[in-house]
């Protein structure tokens, strides 16, 4: 549903991941934050007027 | 008879009956009008149907400082769905409340844009069909970008006021993630990320029921009910779900949890 709400107002759903690691899987969490960060640095900042502080 | 002499009529004999301490209804205020309750012997004649008001929120009020009192109430089906709603978490009892069902005429529907205007009892008026939002349909025809620039100009004549959360029958939670500050800073206008907005579409998710009431309170007209139709479309595509149908439909972000959380 926050991924509904995310294209609806005009902002890339791909910016948000939604992922369920257990606990017992640390190398997963690694490559799962890692591959996501990539992602996000690839899109760049989102274009707000004064960066994405809270409003 | 017109409609508003049917009313008055339905209001007469509930108030006359015994059965209810009191009826909810608009009354004609100056050029507009205002919830009034009508108890036994009270004057009818300044009786009113319109501009209507957020009277779901109202009737959660009166059953907090009056859990025990028998009331009747006029309903549009906007009210009613929102009855339900409320009533699904825990806001209003429904077992202690007659409803007097009345249906908009064409031109109120047309005022509110809206899909469903009538409740499911009709004592008052003719039903006529809902219509589509025209704003939602221009709204499905912009890009992703073209949806970003359409948001930020109305979020950007944001002054952070309130009133969208305020008037808003479904919004009833005792501390509000809004008036946080680790969520929303107080004080400053314009939020350059709409936070505040985001929270809000977030939290209307499968009980907004499009009563327009936060449109029409926003000073700075932002077109808020377009943004929570297309979630509820949303809902409904994803869970079948549609705020305010019935009282037997729980809502799906609560029973999906349950069966697990144990």
């Amino acid at each position: 549903m926050f991924r509904s709400l995310l294209k609806q107002v005009g902002i890339n759903p791909e910016r948000m991941y939604l992922g369920w690691i257990s606990s017992s899987e640390p190398a997963r969490f690694s490559e799962v934050v890692q591959a996501f960060a990539d992602k996000v640095r690839e899109l760049g900042p989102l274009e707000t007027k004064q960066g994405t502080q809270n409003g | 008879m017109d409609r508003l002499a049917v009313t008055h009529q339905a209001v007469k004999q509930l108030l006359e009956s015994g059965e209810v301490e009191g009826v909810l209804a608009l009354r004609a205020s100056g050029p507009s009008t205002i919830l009034h309750l009508y108890r036994k012997g009270d004057d009818l004649s300044d009786l009113a149907l319109w501009p209507k008001y957020n009277a779901p929120k109202i009737m959660d009020l009166l059953q907090r400082s009056a859990p025990d009192a028998r009331l009747g109430m006029v309903v549009r089906g906007c009210e009613e769905r929102g009855l339900i709603e409320l009533a699904k978490h825990n806001q209003v009892a429904l077992d202690h409340l007659r409803l007097i069902g009345v249906a908009c005429t064409a031109e109120e529907r047309d005022a509110c844009r809206c899909a469903w205007p009538y409740p499911t009892q009709i004592d008052a008026g003719e039903r006529v069909e809902g219509i589509a939002d025209a704003l939602v349909a221009e709204h499905d025809k912009l890009s992703l970008e073209e949806r970003g620039e359409f948001w930020k100009q109305h979020f950007a004549r944001c002054i952070k006021c309130y009133a969208c959360r305020t008037v808003c029958p479904q919004c009833f939670c005792e501390v509000c993630m809004l008036e946080d500050s680790l969520w929303v800073h107080t004080g400053t206008m314009t939020p350059p990320f709409p936070t505040y907005h985001l929270i809000r579409a977030y939290h209307t998710v499968a009980k907004c029921v499009g009563c327009m009431e936060c449109e029409a309170a926003c000073p700075a007209d932002i077109p808020l009910p377009v943004l929570y139709a297309l979630l509820r479309r949303d809902a409904e595509e994803m869970f079948g779900y549609v705020p305010g149908r019935s009282v037997d439909e729980l809502p799906p972000l609560v029973v999906e949890t349950l069966p697990q959380g144990g």
